[in-house]
């Protein structure tokens, strides 16, 4: 297990007593005076002044999208373990991650991060790394143990992106790969998602969708600015949700049943399958009267996918495929 | 609560502060707000629907005439609003009925529907079923575990002697505590993604589940259970004066104290089992209403339960129009407004 250099720890230990200020502990950017041109970095992560002596070795993921973009850059062998999954990766990592232990279901506890020495934390949201679950980020910092959280996740206002685009996604994945030390391996697969989602063509009947994540009685679906309204443009479907200000929403059934949409996307989980939607919009009168209800006109998206990350571009391309089954029926 | 503070009554003031006005013509006048309110309150919604069409649709469907609207707007009409507005109507009149029977009969202003262990008894039914998916209804769960609280609070209070209203609203707390540890460990165990969303949304208290069969239920609820508790008002009157009065007056306290809680019972649980536990109205309603009619139960009963329909119809207007197209759990509402009008009926207690 890898540990700072205690100068630098020192150091930090001077620069809280100073300033009195232990908002974060995290050392100063040094100058680049190391061989590698890459390292230490210093990025503002959500607020965090996060620097990366090293690319780290020992990871912990938590949540899919994480472990997902870890297995994309090639940095599987240094997954040492991961937490709250949302649900199998995708085929070509199965083998893989079939080697990753499991630690939780949901977000771990302190005691059982530390038990698995890693030397750095992955998470896919903020609050995987607070006191009641894998540590405060500080604290980890004090042990020796970075933390990274995917920046599309960020709640802080600056850090918050406005609308999610392709280009954050691809920004995020270029981060990633300089916080993990795979800088090349990132900008590859940067190039050839953009490839992919250019060769991908867009719907152009005009058709109106609703990303419909769970809920029976008040149905939480995609708003208009997180990732499901980022691919829904990507594929050319205009989001019927698409006015409410933020990632999801609870939206009650009049306005989409006013709103009528021609299709709808069903997010696929385990705790709340796309079957078990279909079953309740068929059986509900109402629901039932909807035109893509009646004509079964439904698109499966897996929950880990609807997730800013890299399955986003695939996801696009596997609606635009569904979409074309769906009009050749 | 200390016991002394549970023995302080509200019903045994003289009612000083009561209008003028005849009983019969608050009934009148409250009855005719219903409707309107009922006929109001189908015209609101996200989907902009002209109101004469909205009545053309309820005509239709009634018989008369066509309707103008497509199947889909026919269905909003028809499906979602009315049903929804009718299920506030039996769920605020039953739940502001059962909260003043509970006060009168705990002699506890403090009471409400879901005082004796009722709303956590739900919450797990419903819980256990949203979320270890148990093969049940959800509206039967939530009934089972209502019921199944409210035998363990009677039998927990029965079991260390007679019946007293201090030991039944003590027991109603020990069983909502262990009830209510019980569903956050289940939440805590097992929501997933964003299921526990939906366990909020029924934990808060919402309407937005509301279909012809919750209409049904509710309804039926209050007819059956609730129109014969109106008449309990004389009884309850007696109740106020103290236990040893009512017996004096002729009154089988024990068994009658024993069947008004069953009932009352009965009759909350069929509301939380379609509509999650919905506070403030149980509990605000019957005070605001006293202040009309003083403390005579033959007067409260039905002017709160009338009281109680329209102020939850207009709570849960707000709820799912207000931020259109987004939806708020109609327990925010009524907690929102509730909790002011407590404090200020409290305070016009407290200088008079």
């Amino acid at each position: 297990m890898s540990r700072r250099p205690h100068a630098l720890l020192s150091l930090a230990v001077v620069a809280v007593a100073l300033t009195g200020c232990s908002a974060s502990t995290a050392p100063a950017s040094s100058p680049a005076t190391s061989s590698t041109p890459s390292v230490p970095v210093t990025i503002d992560n959500c607020g965090f002044e996060l620097t990366v002596e090293r690319p780290a070795e020992r990871i912990l993921t938590i949540k899919s999208s994480t472990t997902e973009m870890l297995l994309a850059l090639g940095l599987g062998d240094r997954i040492i373990g991961t937490a709250f999954p949302d649900g199998p990766v995708p085929d070509q990592w199965a083998v893989e991650a079939a080697d990753i232990p499991v630690i939780s279901d949901f977000a771990p506890a302190q005691e059982a991060v530390l038990d698995l020495e890693p030397d750095f934390i992955y998470a896919g949201w903020e609050s995987n790394l607070k006191s009641d679950t894998a540590g405060e980020r500080d604290a980890l910092a004090s042990l020796g143990i970075g933390s990274y959280v995917s920046p599309s996740a960020c709640k802080e206002p600056g850090y918050k992106p406005e609308k999610l685009t392709f280009d954050l996604v691809f920004d995020e994945i270029r981060e990633a790969g300089t916080v993990f030390g795979a800088e090349d391996a990132a900008e590859e697969l940067v190039a050839e998602q953009q490839g992919a989602l250019e060769a991908l063509s867009p719907s152009t009947d005009g058709l109106t969708a609703l990303w419909y994540s769970s809920g029976t009685d008040t149905p939480y679906v995609g708003a208009g600015i997180g990732a499901p309204q980022m691919m829904l443009d990507a594929a050319g479907l205009t989001n019927v949700a698409a006015d409410v200000n933020d990632t999801w929403a609870s939206l009650g059934w009049e306005s989409i049943i006013d709103a009528n949409p021609d299709v709808i996307v069903l997010v696929d989980a385990s705790w709340n399958t796309a079957a078990s939607k279909i079953e309740m919009l068929t059986a509900n009168p109402v629901t039932a009267q909807l035109d893509a209800v009646a004509e079964r006109r439904f698109i499966t998206v897996p929950f880990a996918a609807g997730e800013a990350g890299v399955r986003n571009v695939e996801a696009v391309a596997s609606i635009l495929d569904q979409l074309a089954a769906l009009d050749a029926r | 609560m200390p016991a002394n503070q549970m023995t302080d009554t509200t019903q045994h003031r003289p009612a000083t502060g009561r209008r003028r006005a005849s009983p019969w013509g608050w009934g009148v006048l409250l009855s005719a707000l219903l409707v309107a309110s009922i006929v109001a309150a189908i015209c609101f919604g996200a989907a902009d629907i002209r109101p004469a069409d909205v009545f053309a649709s309820v005509a239709a469907h009634l018989g008369l005439g066509d309707s103008p609207l497509s199947v889909l707007r026919d269905g909003i009409v028809w499906e979602l609003r009315l049903p929804r507005v009718l299920t506030a109507a039996a769920v605020g009149a039953g739940l502001a009925l059962s909260g003043a029977v509970m006060q009168a009969l705990t002699r506890n202003p403090l009471a409400d529907p879901y005082l004796l262990g009722l709303s956590s008894g739900a919450s797990l039914g419903a819980v256990s079923v949203l979320l270890l998916g148990l093969g049940v209804l959800l509206p039967i769960a939530a009934f089972v575990g209502a019921l199944a609280a409210l035998l363990a609070t009677l039998l927990l209070a029965g079991a260390s002697g007679v019946l007293t209203p201090t030991r039944t609203v003590l027991a109603g707390v020990a069983v909502s505590a262990l009830a209510a540890a019980l569903t956050s460990f289940v939440i805590f165990w097992s929501a997933q993604g964003d299921s526990f969303r939906e366990i909020l949304n029924w934990l808060l208290g919402s309407l937005s589940g509301s279909d012809w069969t919750t209409v049904a239920i509710a309804g039926t609820a209050v007819l059956v259970i609730g129109v014969p508790v109106l008449f309990s008002g004389r009884l309850l009157d007696a109740f106020a004066f103290g236990d040893t009065t009512a017996a004096a007056l002729g009154v089988n306290v024990a068994a009658t104290r024993w069947t008004l809680l069953a009932v009352t019972a009965l009759l909350t649980g069929a509301m939380v089992s379609v509509s999650g536990s919905i506070g403030f109205i149980g509990l605000v309603l019957p005070h605001a209403v006293r202040l009309l009619t003083g403390a005579r139960h033959r007067l409260l009963l039905p002017l709160v339960a009338l009281t109680g329909a329209i102020v939850l119809i207009w709570a849960d207007t707000v709820a799912r129009t207000l931020f259109d197209p987004r939806e708020l759990p109609v327990g925010i509402v009524t907690a929102i407004v509730g909790a002011p009008v407590f404090a200020a009926l409290l305070a016009r207690r407290s200088t008079r």
